[in-house]
């Protein structure tokens, strides 16, 4: 828990405490003359770096519960801001805190406005924290640090009156249902102490003050509970009972407050100030009077605390979560290890295995598959004989066509040749879908017969019937995919000039050749 | 905030800044050595699994040894697996010629290339490489063609695969017996079988 140092100050002077580890350490008291302000001055400086939340329990102060239309944001705001200038003009310290909701039917909300009206009371204090460059985290006004009291009564009492002997005076705090309502210290003698006939009478002239307000009317009953801390007013809460039946009195004495607040009974015994700056330092606290150019210091210092809370949180994080990647990979780096050792057992189990093998050139695997490979090139040889019992099949009734040239290939694409297509001898058979490349695609068979008519006298009719037929008789035979005619004995194009000659001999009539390609079914 | 606030908050602005910096690097540090070591044991687990596999197969190891070791070796003295023996294709060159009684053979022997056909084999890790061979030869016959390269397969002097012939006559049949008269151009690719590489050596 974060360090603090509390002051509680009154006309007399201070009483200060460092807040520690969720606990006061040590309580000081410093007079309201020039020895005690110089020795506040060195305690406030031994402080350094030490956020000062600053009460104040003074006669000079001003409460008011105020209803004003129900508004949010920047226009509520404004109108408390009005509010706090109306009422507090004077002073630099005020504040106002929503305290609920009206229950008429405009749900009015409901304000409490603060203030402590004499700020000279404080000033010097406060002169001294900022000179020791503390920052300042609020200044309260003492009644309202004493709601955290409530929780110590049984029953929860819907009207209660704490009255406890301060040495300003007598300090009485009223509660309705839970919720401050008003408090006022009425001085007494100092030098005389706080006496019976004092206490009861402030209670009772208290008691009409609540009727004057309409906060409690005389018939209502109040639960009076006597901050006894120096427990010397034990017959004193039994005679209020007594005398008053609408009063119930009871007394929460030294041990009982350190009980109910974990505090150490022995610091209550320094004064009444030590329950309320124990009250200061245990909670967040409303009703803060002091202005944002006062608490400048302390909201640089929540920050400043903020970010190094960011950067360790940060820090840890990365703490996390580097460290459970370390400890992912050191456990992986054992797995790995395992795996390694339970590897090159198995890998030396095969070692011996594979010495009771026969000798071998290769692997097992090599052996194999190389074998294999090789029978399946084998098989897959061709040659030209099939083509060529095709082409003699084809062309044995055909004695006048003789053949100049006979080509072959086992490749993916057709025959390639260098001859001219003339455009109107080619037939339109389709060739086959032609696989692109060795790659993934299956060879085929194709060739090229190439030949001319024997003693050719000039009847091209005659002669590009027989080629004809001859293409036909290709194509009809079963082995036989496609038959295509490159080249026929005369080129009928008109695109084309063509000369000639009808005499019948042969040297004079020219020749007839044609060319063909053949391309032969893949076997199943 | 103003200029003063950042006056006072610099150095804590300045601790978180490097502590994010140093958080994000130490995170991605130490996850990058993490994912190695997950990789790693990837790695490692499948050398287990591979390892495990091949002792169990080891039996079948042996049998398959048994069965093709001596089919192999055979393979390798014919020069089919392992590298080139062009003298032997030479060699079967000359006696298939004499044999069928041709009247010599021009040969054109290129440099060795990966085979283009071997995807029609399934050859896995094999390598398969050819030597593509051209042959320039006369004929008195057609039927010569045929058995010139049977005799030259008979020798056994490799593994080869005819790949296109071109066959032009050059004279009329009958005019002079026992001379040739048909000219023919072949093309074909000696193949040859390179085994992958057994890691360790042979075992």
């Amino acid at each position: 828990m974060a360090r603090k140092l509390l002051l509680c100050i009154d006309v007399n002077g201070t009483t200060a405490a460092r807040w520690s580890g969720g606990r006061l350490d040590e309580c000081a008291f410093f007079g309201n003359d020039d020895e005690g302000m110089d020795s506040f001055r060195e305690y406030a400086a031994a402080s350094a770096g030490i956020p000062a939340f600053i009460m104040v329990d003074a006669i000079e102060e001003d409460y008011r519960f105020e209803t004003l239309p129900h508004a949010t944001g920047s226009e509520r705001a404004q109108m408390v801001e009005r509010k706090l200038r109306q009422y507090y003009r004077g002073s630099q310290f005020s504040s106002a805190a929503l305290v609920g909701r009206d229950s008429s039917k405009r749900r009015d909300d409901r304000f409490l406005f603060s203030a402590l009206t004499n700020p000279e009371i404080v000033a010097p204090w406060l002169a001294a924290v900022n000179e020791a460059g503390l920052p300042v985290g609020g200044i309260y006004l003492l009644p309202t640090v004493t709601s955290g009291l409530v929780n110590l009564v049984d029953g929860s009492p819907k009207n209660l009156l704490f009255v406890a002997a301060h040495p300003a005076g007598i300090r009485l705090t009223f509660f309705r249902e839970g919720a401050f309502r008003l408090s006022r210290l009425s001085r007494t003698d100092a030098m005389g102490g706080t006496s019976d006939k004092a206490l009861i009478e402030e209670i009772s002239n208290t008691r009409l003050y609540l009727h004057a307000l309409r906060a409690a009317t005389l018939d209502e009953p109040v639960n009076v509970v006597l901050l006894d801390h120096a427990d010397q007013f034990s017959e004193t809460a039994r005679a209020i009972s007594e005398d008053n039946p609408s009063l119930q009195c009871n007394r929460l004495g030294k041990n009982e407050i350190a009980t109910g607040l974990k505090l150490d009974a022995a610091l209550i015994g320094d004064g009444p100030a030590v329950i309320y700056l124990h009250l200061l330092g245990s909670r967040a606290q409303a009703g803060n009077l002091a202005s944002p150019a006062v608490t400048e210091g302390y909201r640089r210092y929540q920050w400043r605390r903020q970010l190094m809370a960011a950067s360790v949180m940060v820090a840890a994080i990365g703490l996390a979560g580097g460290g459970f990647n370390l400890w992912q990979q050191d456990s992986i780096e054992g797995q790995i290890q395992e795996i390694a050792r339970r590897t090159a057992q198995v890998n030396a189990d095969y070692q011996a295995a594979t010495r009771q093998f026969p000798a071998a050139p290769t692997s097992a695997d090599n052996l194999k598959k190389a074998t294999e490979v090789v029978a399946k090139l084998k098989a897959a040889a061709v040659t030209p004989e099939r083509f060529l019992q095709v082409v003699s099949r084809a062309i044995e009734p055909f004695p006048e066509i003789a053949l100049n040239e006979i080509g072959w290939q086992y490749r993916p694409t057709e025959f390639e040749t260098g001859a001219a297509t003339s455009p109107q001898a080619a037939t339109p058979t389709p060739a086959p879908a032609a696989p692109p490349g060795p790659s993934g695609t299956l060879r085929l068979q194709s060739g090229m017969v190439s030949g001319q008519i024997r003693d050719f006298k000039g009847d091209f009719r005659q002669a590009i019937a027989a080629i004809n037929t001859l293409a036909d008789r290709l194509r009809k035979d079963p082995a036989v995919e496609n038959v295509r005619i490159l080249q026929l004995p005369l080129n009928v194009s008109p695109t084309i000039a063509m000369t000639g000659n009808t005499a019948e001999n042969p040297a004079q009539s020219g020749s007839a050749e044609f060319r063909l390609v053949v391309v032969l079914k893949r076997p199943t | 905030m103003n200029g003063e606030d950042l006056k006072t908050l610099r150095v804590p602005i300045l601790i978180l800044v490097v502590m994010l910096l140093a958080t994000a690097g130490a995170v991605y540090y130490t996850n990058t050595l993490r994912e190695k070591a997950d990789v790693a044991l990837r790695q490692q687990q499948t050398q287990l699994r591979e390892a495990q596999t091949r002792m169990q197969r080891s039996g079948d190891e042996k049998s398959i040894i048994v069965q093709y070791v001596d089919g192999y070796r055979q393979l390798q003295n014919a020069g089919i697996i392992g590298d080139e023996q062009r003298i032997n294709w030479l060699d079967a060159l000359r006696i298939a010629n004499q044999r069928t009684d041709l009247f010599g053979v021009n040969y054109q022997l290129s440099t060795q290339k990966i085979y283009p056909y071997a995807s029609e084999f399934d050859p896995g890790k094999i390598v398969l490489r050819q030597s593509e061979m051209k042959l320039d030869f006369n004929i008195v016959h057609g039927l010569d063609l045929l058995r010139f390269f049977e005799a030259l397969r008979e020798q056994a002097g490799g593994l080869f695969h005819l790949d296109r012939c071109l066959l032009v006559r050059t004279a009329e049949i009958g005019q002079v017996r026992y001379q040739p008269n048909i000219k023919a151009q072949c093309e074909l690719s000696w193949i040859t079988v390179a085994p992958e590489p057994v890691a360790g050596g042979t075992p």
